[in-house]
């Protein structure tokens, strides 16, 4: 993190990072109450992880727009734009079917949960290790 | 037919990018752990309470991995990169990780307490409990818990800051 901000303005990475370790944190636990059969601590959990993936997505376009980065190619935006965007189809599937087994009680539900969140939480990892390594930069 | 491009990664990079990583498993784990424990405090059952308030120990490993990441990576990376030995922001920032870790550290005995009260009210009934609302409530306790979560905040603040460098 040290020589992550380089010359950059500080509010966007500073909320960007903030709201993103807060996205991971959010599905962190909603993997574990997932696993440990809680639907309601579940659905609770999935509610965080919304409003933090929205900030993130606002400040990476800010940082994109105050750093000029709106046509640049590098990977590691790439990946970046690649996890977060569709990722909140993936995140409104896991908070519906979260709704679904606190309606239901249905195990089966359950499962598909922690799956759902499970995946977006690697693939955060993912995303996370690429903008940081600023992979094919 | 030209050779294929090698992307060549430098120390610094591999550092940089594992001590984000480690950031973000301490700082993640630490939300997780705070998710738990808030759901802890509105649970209406000490089984239920017991239960959310053990399952923060699932988010320990993740944390403790961050915590020592941040810590031996960032010292490695203040070598590599050549910081100053006089970088207040760094010192800071090393005083804040040992405040967060200590407050964070009597944060959770009290949070381990409250688990054990909750546990043992699970045992005898299940009924809520106005003594476990109190213990989980604990001006002190919580007041530690959220004193640890602004220390790892100023951090963040001090890392991507960096005033004076």
């Amino acid at each position: 993190m040290t020589i992550l901000a380089f010359s950059r303005a500080f509010w966007p990475l500073f909320l960007h990072v903030l709201a993103a370790m807060t996205l991971f944190g959010a599905l962190l636990a909603a993997v574990v109450v997932a696993v440990a059969g809680l639907p309601r601590a579940t659905f609770a959990s999935l509610v965080t992880a919304l409003p933090a993936w929205a900030v993130t997505l606002a400040c990476a376009y800010w940082i994109e727009h105050d750093e000029g980065l709106g046509n640049a190619n590098a990977t590691w935006l790439s990946i970046g734009h690649g996890v977060l965007e569709p990722g909140l189809i993936v995140l409104l599937a896991a908070l519906a079917t979260a709704y679904w087994w606190r309606r239901s009680g249905k195990p089966l539900a359950g499962r598909i949960c922690a799956s759902l969140s499970g995946v977006y939480l690697l693939l955060l990892v993912v995303a996370f290790l690429a903008m940081s390594g600023k992979w094919g930069s | 037919m030209p050779a294929p491009k090698r992307v060549t990664v430098d120390t610094s990079q591999w550092l940089l990018m594992l001590h984000v990583a480690a950031a973000f498993l301490f700082v993640g784990g630490s939300v997780a752990a705070g998710i738990l424990n808030v759901l802890a405090l509105r649970a209406e059952r000490p089984s239920e309470t017991a239960l959310l308030l053990r399952l923060i120990r699932w988010t320990l490993p993740v944390v403790m991995l961050g915590v020592l990441g941040t810590l031996v990576l960032g010292i490695w990376l203040w070598h590599q990169l050549s910081f100053s030995i006089g970088a207040a922001w760094i010192w800071v920032s090393l005083a804040l990780w040992v405040v967060a870790n200590a407050l964070g550290g009597i944060g959770g005995r009290h949070q381990e307490r409250s688990r054990e009260l909750a546990e043992r009210l699970a045992a005898e009934g299940d009924a809520p409990s106005d003594e476990l609302r109190a213990l989980l409530r604990d001006a002190k306790g919580t007041a530690m818990s959220y004193a640890a979560g602004l220390a790892t905040l100023a951090i963040l603040v001090l890392m991507i800051w960096r005033p004076g460098s």
